[in-house]
């Protein structure tokens, strides 16, 4: 197959002006239905012909009115994938031969940022049309992956570094993340290309590029653990007079970034911004996009539990089991008031919470199942004797509870003595002081008398008593 | 300003004898202020007889039709001056072939010719300020032009000989050795100039420090800067350092192995440390001694148990004395040591960390330290300790917190003093809400007070006083009260502003 032929796809996708299937010629990893495309590709030139191929086919084969320097920037870019194709089938071999070094996927990598960084060049010349920006994303998010696979293959081949240079000390403390982290830098470029798009006619600006970027960054971020970073992306945004209206953008980029949004303010401990922001994505979500709608329940229901002590439903959490499995029996216990249940479920989900940064916020739900239990002991104190005049409906609940009900509570909801959760007097108090501090039971303990006087009206605000 | 190419190239080779070393050749480089219009050399400040063959020779080089196109009279002249101060200084006028020597200008020629060739394309040697900045950093060579023909050549000397010195120049120098060869013996480390040269070339400094008040005597441990790291040697050195005791210098160049203890030298050190720090507790001494230790460690590339151990070491001392920027150090390269498996108390340091992360109130690391924890881990009655300490103040039970904070062990107790004013004030502002009024003594068992005095105390200096009231009891016994409701707004405000700000210096 000549290269002209192999480039025919690419002509065809370029005259849809479409974004997604020139990306699609320019992925790295061939369609299910065509194993083979990246070898034919391949096949059809080499190294040293490459850009004379391109070019000859570009040149014939691309619309006449097309700029001398677009064609130059599609042929250095084609020319750019080509390469990279090279070294990816080259380490494709060596992984089958089970002899892939670091050194060949950093050469991909090498290859892929190549790639992108002509793209970028092209586009801040205003040499290509504006749209092939969402076709920049393609490569890039490419870039990111690529990024993640050599910095796999470079910790595997040396785990640990020694400081280079005269550093006091011994470990080298630099990241371990060096391309994802250099990939990030691109990325950043990207986002300042898309930005800085100075074009009045907001219908061909890069603009429109702005927040699909974004997401990019704060996926790359996430990866890096450096998630602070993705503050100055919202800041940034923010900061921006001149975006196209929120609500004119796919509804796939506002998503993702309410998303994002969500999930940073939720790690700010922000939980009224997150859960707005959540909500909005919740809201705008695909119908079909389970995947989707769970990952943005994973921080919802945490989220709401801090903000309205609220649970989520049976229903809800019958709708997607992933979020039923990850908070069901926390979810069962808080509502039945079961301390020890909550202890188990919380211990039990630990490694999966803490993956996903939820731990630290669903602990402090803790509060609420104590909160059912205390409520229950109050509602099982029953009434103030009748007075004359009262009726049944008007009786008075008794409002001086002795410490010792709301220990035998506690007792019978741990393992008791010897278990290493026995709870003596004085801690049963300070739980309760907690439970006033915090707004979640309204009234004073008596120390001297060993009671807790709770208020005769709204003892517990918001569960109807 | 240098003349012969090879005396610059001493500070250009990557394999320089020591820093400090270094510097009078350095020094040797800067024009002595009092530029003379003769070509007086500095060295020789009396008046001097020129050799006939000198003369000779300066009167050749201005003659016109000697004269090449492309080299300026000025650059010609400077580089005369250059070419007889040199040999001039090292009383070597008499013996050079002045008949057969290069003229200035040819030289001059000849450098250039050589540099182009051998920078080539390199963008960077078109510009001569760039040049400038790379090789030149003494206040006095501010002429573009001198630069260019001084400095071009540096790099080229190294490559390639010039022409002029194929011819058998060199044979007819009479002093040991040509500069060639003399360039060869500096390279070697360790061997550094003769000790004549030294002497001289430290009266000249001496001189210049004289003539030029302002000029800045450069530290010889920061003279040879290099804008590449990369060509610095990194190799591990073994030192031959017999001292235990050592100051801190912060490295810029390739350590001197005379001045590096090796590892049988620094166990002996790390155990006189701790004895003097049991003894004296004197720590800007023990801190620089560690710092001291700890590089002799890393230009040795000695990472092994011994290794964990100063770590270790320096972390719990630092610990004591609350310096949270050397601890944060120790604690960070401890990371990188266990995950080496080498030995140490990994699980100490990391109950360490899940304390520190409660003082610093960092959320984010600490859910990243809790992924890494194991199973196994959560067991280990240290890391137990400090997460049972971490959970009982996220749920806010003072009561378990302070009983836990007198269990602490090792030097947990040092990094839970550094927030337990601030739980105090937590649980106080919590108990306010709660009671009307509570005996002192509860106050001071909830709060783990050593005694009622210092609860007391404590209520005071938080601007409580108002609130303690002494009554006696039915049986006539004096009780202390406390109407802590009365307050619950000041421990609260407190309460904020202690979590407000945490000092986190030198975290990385």
């Amino acid at each position: 197959m000549a290269l002209q032929e192999a480039l025919e796809p690419f002509l065809a996708a370029y005259a849809s002006h479409n974004p997604m299937p020139v990306a699609r010629f320019l992925d790295p990893i061939p369609p299910p239905q065509d194993p083979g495309r990246l070898y034919d590709f391949w096949r059809a030139s080499s190294e040293d012909k490459i850009l004379a191929d391109v070019r000859y086919a570009l040149q014939n084969g691309m619309p006449n009115r097309t700029s001398f320097d677009e064609v130059q920037g599609w042929v250095d870019i084609i020319a750019c994938y080509w390469r990279a194709v090279d070294r990816i089938l080259k380490a494709e071999q060596a992984q089958n031969q089970s002899k892939l070094s670091e050194k060949q996927m950093v050469d991909v990598y090498d290859a892929w940022k190549d790639l992108t960084s002509n793209f970028i060049k092209y586009i801040s010349n205003g040499n290509l049309p504006h749209w092939t920006v969402f076709t920049l994303y393609f490569t890039a998010n490419n870039l990111r992956k690529f990024a993640i696979k050599a910095d796999e293959q470079l910790a595997k081949a040396k785990p640990v570094a020694f400081s280079a240079g005269f550093q006091d000390d011994i470990v080298d403390t630099n990241a371990k993340n060096e391309k994802l982290e250099e990939a990030a830098r691109v990325f950043n470029r990207i986002y300042a290309l898309c930005v800085g798009d100075r074009n009045p006619d907001m219908m061909s600006s890069r603009k429109w590029g702005v927040y699909c970027i974004a997401n990019l960054q704060f996926k790359t971020y996430f990866k890096l653990k450096a998630i602070s970073l993705s503050k100055n992306v919202v800041k940034s945004i923010d900061a921006q007079s001149d975006l196209p209206p929120f609500e004119l953008y796919p509804a796939s980029h506002r998503v993702t970034y309410k998303y994002y949004v969500g999930v940073l303010s939720f790690l700010q401990e922000d939980y009224a911004k997150a859960e707005a922001a959540l909500m909005e994505a919740w809201n705008t979500c695909h119908a079909q996009s389970v995947r989707n709608k769970e990952l943005i329940l994973t921080y919802l229901v945490p989220c709401r539990l801090i903000t309205q002590h609220n649970i989520p439903s049976a229903q809800l959490l019958n709708e997607y089991p992933h979020v039923r499995r990850l908070f069901g029996d926390l979810v069962s216990s808080i509502r039945k008031g079961d301390l020890s249940g909550f202890d188990k479920a919380l211990a039990a989900g630990e490694p999966e919470f803490v993956r996903r940064r939820v731990f630290l916020t669903l602990e402090r739900s803790r509060d609420i199942a104590l909160r059912n239990l205390l409520r229950k002991v109050y509602l099982a104190e029953g009434y103030e004797d009748m007075k004359a005049g009262q009726t049944e409906k008007d009786r008075v609940r008794k409002s001086r509870i002795p410490i010792s009900h709301f220990a035998a509570a506690f007792r019978m909801g741990t393992a008791g003595a010897g278990s290493g959760q026995a709870i003596d007097d004085d801690e049963v108090e300070c739980l309760l002081a907690n439970m006033i501090y915090k707004g979640l039971m309204k009234g004073y303990i008596s120390r001297d008398h060993g009671i807790v006087v709770v208020n005769k009206k709204g003892a517990f605000p918001g569960t109807g008593v | 300003m240098s003349f012969p190419t090879s005396t610059v190239a001493w500070s250009q080779s990557p394999l320089q004898p020591p820093a400090f070393t270094a510097v009078p050749a350095r020094t040797t480089l800067a024009r002595p202020p009092p530029a003379p219009a003769e070509p007086t050399p500095p060295a020789k400040p009396q008046k001097v007889e020129w050799p006939p063959a000198v003369r000779d020779y300066v009167g050749r080089a201005f003659e016109e039709q000697n004269a090449i196109k492309g080299v300026s009279r000025e650059d010609m002249t400077k580089k005369l001056k250059d070419v007889i101060g040199f040999y001039a200084e090292r009383s070597q006028l008499d013996s050079l072939d002045w008949a057969n020597y290069p003229l200035p200008q040819e030289i001059l020629r000849d450098e250039r010719a050589a540099a182009r060739a051998q920078l080539g394309l390199d963008a960077l040697m078109t510009s001569p300020n760039g040049i400038a900045n790379m090789h030149v950093d003494t206040p006095h060579s501010k002429k573009r032009k001198s630069q260019d023909g001084d400095q071009l050549p540096l790099r080229a000397a190294e490559a390639s000989i010039p022409p002029w010195r194929r011819t058998n120049l060199e044979s007819r120098i009479t002093y040991s050795g040509g500069p060639t060869e003399k360039r060869q013996k500096k390279n070697t480390i360790g061997d550094t100039f003769s000790k004549s040269d030294q002497a001289d070339l430290d009266k000249r400094r001496q001189r210049f420090k004289n003539g030029k008040a302002n000029q800045n005597p450069t530290p010889p441990w920061s003279s040879p800067r290099r804008d590449n790291d990369s060509e610095m040697s990194t190799a591990p050195c073994v030192g031959t350092n017999q001292n235990l005791e050592k100051s801190y210098f912060r490295l810029t160049a390739p350590p001197n192995p005379e001045t590096v203890r090796p590892q049988h030298v620094l166990e002996k050190t790390l155990s006189l440390l701790t004895k003097k720090w049991r003894e004296e507790k004197k720590y800007g001494y023990i801190c620089n001694q560690f710092k001291s230790l700890r590089q002799d460690l890393t230009v040795q590339h000695i990472k092994n148990a011994f290794t964990v151990k100063v770590y270790e070491i320096h972390a719990r001392i630092a610990l004591e004395t609350g310096d949270l920027g050397e601890y944060n150090q120790c604690q960070t390269q401890l990371k990188a040591l266990y995950s080496q498996k080498l030995g140490g108390n990994p699980a100490e340091f990391t109950a360490y960390r899940i304390l520190y992360f409660v003082y610093t109130c960092n959320k984010t690391d600490m859910n990243d330290l809790l992924a890494e924890l194991t199973a196994a881990d959560k067991t280990l009655p240290w890391i137990k300790h400090a997460l049972d300490v971490r959970s009982s103040l996220a749920l806010g039970n003072y009561h378990k917190f302070f009983k836990l904070y007198l269990a602490a062990e090792n030097m947990g107790s040092y990094l839970m003093d550094m927030f337990i004013e601030r739980e105090r004030l937590h649980a106080l502002a919590n108990i306010s809400r709660a009671y009307m009024t509570v005996a002192l003594r509860f106050l001071t068992d909830e709060l783990s007070f050593d005694n009622d005095d210092a609860c007391r105390e404590f209520l005071e200096t938080h601007g409580a006083q108002h609130i303690i009231e002494e009554k006696a009891d039915e049986q006539g016994r004096r009780t202390v009260r406390v109407k802590v409701k009365e307050a619950a707004g000041i421990f609260e405000g407190q309460r904020q502003a202690a979590f407000s700000k945490v000092d986190i210096k030198g975290q990385i």
